[in-house]
């Protein structure tokens, strides 16, 4: 399996050095100049941005819709993560498993799953169980990849020293194949947490009912521009924090075994 | 024996299937049959291959443009390391956010039609072409430049006859990931955007309550994206050949 | 300058005064030798006693802190056109067939590319790869893949030899064949050899003389004469009493630097 595309595994606190914030900081100095410029009406200087942003945190607008993106993160990402490792397991531990399975696991990890949005919606009908379950959809198949790849990746001469000294198999499970495959169960939470937050906004500009997404169409559909990059900047944000938040996870269960 | 199983396993998912449909777990639900039957139809009467198309050619525009802008600069990036050290924050960061968060702002600016559909392809699958072509110059073996620079070889040499094949395998991989997310934003672009393609004909069979049709459309864009994607896949192989 | 290659008379090398740290780590400190035409010197010394960084600095690959190399009339500033170099682990391009790699070295001199393809294929023989032109490295034994190594460093005509101890990935019966390859390759066309080591019997075999280097940081300690005669790969020199009088010799030397 080719190694990860660079990027993929989240924004990490530490990408960020000195030319970063050179970067981020020379970024915002442009597009204020670019506002004030009058450019277009599609550039608002981000000072002006920033007013709304900030009317609009107090308003209760981006709490609201924040707190139901959240609340769909979790209720799909949490299950999309046990299930996901549970049967990456599987199908990295037992082959019958894994040839019943990868077909349909790597056709549905790189094919568009937003196809399947409407499928959901004749499901479901135009409720926010969608959202949950789009950004179920979105991190489950990467999940299962990485563990499978992690539990397959274990060194053969290790399970055979194992073996060697009499290991049972449901020990040799819990002592080699699972601390071998730790590394790769992680980065795959990781790349699933990214794909969670996206699969968030699909689901919800889609469904355009409650959340961050519904925002992004209502003010797209009433041309309130600043507004809509504020919305923006908050996706980008809740995408940021979740990211650490599963990074900070991940670190606890490290420590915690 | 593995083909037994896979074949199984499809047979199990079209009984699911069948057995959802016939629950029905939704009123909406088509059975196997009818989905095959309505792609059929719709192959028949050229709808489906007229959207193919259409969405064919966003997809050409915006991923075409993607490769050919983000290949070079992500190159650039990783020769020139400056470049690269400020171009990868603003890779991370649009790697982060969720693209589709973009969508709405696209169409603002330059309406519904073709141009956004392209413009939203393109900011879905032009930062990981971008970042995989700064990494794959990255990852060069250095004992590979230290061999080229103890035979005095020139710059431009270096990057052509090193550097450039070195990168390739991530390269090709920026390519083949940039294509899978592409499709998405091209799906997502069209559902919500509707004048065009297969997303519009998804919409117009789902707001008719022809959900054999939307289903059958589903099933269709799938597939295509899955060939497109197994195509990349073999021309990577192919152009990889060297590799053990 | 571009055009027909002809072999070259093997220059000295100079090393005088040569000193190198990495960082707050001192590599090397005052190494003095000279290395005369045509001849074959080996280094060799513990872990940590900068063999290889020595080597790199004679190739130019790596700036010395203090005193100054001489190649030939050269003085080293950087890599040169009359040093090759052979690495421990091959640095074969894994994307180009065994042709292409030998041809690799022949770009920068503005070889015509008939007769690059000239070139290669005559060295390619010469190492015993005749055949195995089209072939990729992955396709390559390790003993294979050093002999394109030396292919690609000889197809230059270089006047001097630099060599990162370039057996040591390779097994002992292909490592023996490919010694009296090289040996004999040596004594065809004569050139400067420096060969960077960690077998004393492979020292001893191939050289004429034998620096020793104390680790840490590194220094001359003894420079061993080799009289062995020559040609070696022909007879059966290990076999005798002189070989094994000299591997012990060189042993007590470097067990006290352990």
């Amino acid at each position: 399996m080719t190694p990860p595309a660079a990027g993929e595994a989240g924004f990490d606190r530490s990408d960020l050095g000195r030319s970063g914030l050179a970067a981020i900081a020379g970024l915002l100095v442009a597009w204020e100049g670019l506002g004030w410029l009058d450019i277009s009406m599609f550039v608002p200087p981000v000072s002006e941005i920033a007013v709304v942003w900030w009317r609009l945190l107090g308003n209760g607008t981006l709490w609201n819709a924040g707190a139901s993106s959240l609340v769909s993160l979790a209720k799909g990402f949490l299950p999309a993560a046990a299930l996901g490792v549970l049967v990456g397991l599987a199908m990295g531990r037992f082959a019958a498993v894994r040839h019943l399975l990868d077909v349909w696991v790597n056709v549905l990890m790189s094919a568009p799953l937003s196809a399947l949005v409407p499928v959901l919606i004749a499901l479901f009908g135009v409720r926010d169980t969608v959202v949950a379950a789009t950004v179920f959809l979105f991190s489950f198949f990467v999940i299962v990849v990485n563990t499978e790849t992690g539990v397959r990746g274990t060194d053969r001469s290790l399970v055979e020293m194992a073996r060697s000294f009499g290991t049972g198999e449901t020990a040799l499970f819990v002592r080699v194949y699972l601390p071998a495959a730790l590394p790769a169960v992680m980065l795959g939470l990781r790349m699933g947490a990214v794909q969670a937050v996206k699969g968030l906004v699909v689901g919800e500009m889609l469904i355009s009912l409650v959340g961050l997404g519904e925002r992004l169409i209502y003010y797209g559909n009433t041309f309130l521009l600043k507004e809509l990059y504020a919305v923006i900047f908050s996706v980008l944000l809740t995408a940021l924090v979740f990211s650490q938040i599963v990074q900070a996870a991940e670190r606890a269960l490290i420590r915690w075994k | 024996m593995i083909l037994g199983l896979r074949a199984a396993s499809f047979a199990a998912f079209l009984l699911l299937w069948e057995w959802a449909a016939r629950v029905p777990v939704s009123f909406n639900f088509p059975t196997p049959w009818a989905t095959f039957t309505a792609l059929i139809n719709l192959i028949g009467s050229g709808a489906i291959l007229g959207a193919t198309l259409t969405s064919l050619q966003s997809l050409l525009l915006g991923f075409g443009s993607a490769v050919i802008i983000g290949v070079p600069l992500g190159l650039v990036m990783g020769v020139v390391r400056p470049i690269g050290r400020v171009g990868r924050v603003y890779l991370d960061l649009l790697i982060a956010l969720p693209t589709a968060a973009l969508i709405p702002l696209v169409i603002l600016s330059f309406g519904i039609n073709i141009i956004s559909s392209a413009v939203i392809v393109f900011a879905f699958g032009a930062p990981f072409v971008t970042m995989n072509a700064y990494g794959g110059v990255r990852d060069v073996r250095p004992r590979l430049l230290e061999m080229a620079r103890s035979f005095d070889v020139s710059w431009r040499q270096l990057f052509v006859h090193v550097v450039l094949p070195g990168a390739m395998p991530m390269v090709l991989a920026g390519i083949r990931y940039g294509l899978s997310r592409a499709f998405v934003g091209l799906i997502v672009a069209e559902l919500l955007l509707s004048p065009f393609g297969l997303g519009r004909l998804i919409m117009m069979s789902r707001s008719m309550f022809e959900h054999d049709h939307m289903f059958a459309i589903v099933v269709w864009t799938l597939l295509l994206a899955s060939a497109a994607l197994a195509a990349v896949a073999r021309l990577e192989v192919r152009l990889l050949r060297w590799r053990a | 300058m571009a055009g027909v290659m002809t072999p070259g008379e093997p220059v000295s090398i100079v090393v005088d005064g040569v000193s190198k740290a990495f960082g707050p780590v001192q590599a090397l400190v005052d190494i003095h030798f000279t290395v005369r035409a045509g001849e074959f010197l080996s280094l060799i010394g513990p872990s940590g006693c900068g063999k290889t960084t020595l080597l790199k600095i004679i190739a130019g690959l790596v700036p010395a802190d203090a005193g100054r190399v001489m190649v030939g009339d050269r003085n080293v500033a950087g890599p040169g056109r009359e040093c090759s170099v052979v690495f421990q682990d091959f640095a074969l391009l894994p994307w180009a067939t065994v042709q292409k790699n030998v041809e690799f070295g022949l770009l920068p001199r503005g070889v015509p590319a008939t007769e690059r393809a000239d070139l290669a294929r005559r060295f390619i023989g010469k190492v015993g790869l005749g055949g195995f032109e089209q072939a990729y490295p992955a396709q390559l034994s390790g003993g294979m893949q050093q002999r394109v190594g030396l292919a690609r460093a000889l197809a230059v005509s270089p006047q001097v030899l630099l060599m990162d101890e370039p057996f040591a990935s390779i097994d002992e019966q292909t490592r023996r064949l490919f010694q009296d390859d090289l040996l004999s390759l040596w004594s065809e066309e004569r050139k400067t050899v420096v060969l960077v080591t960690h077998s004393m019997e492979e020292a001893i075999y191939l050289s004429d003389r034998v620096v020793v280097l104390s680790p840490r940081p590194g220094r001359m300690h003894r420079i061993i004469d080799i009289p062995l005669p020559r040609p070696r790969e022909v007879s059966d020199v290990r076999a005798t009493a002189q070989f094994a009088q000299l591997v012990d010799g060189l042993w007590q030397t470097l067990k006290v630097l352990q």
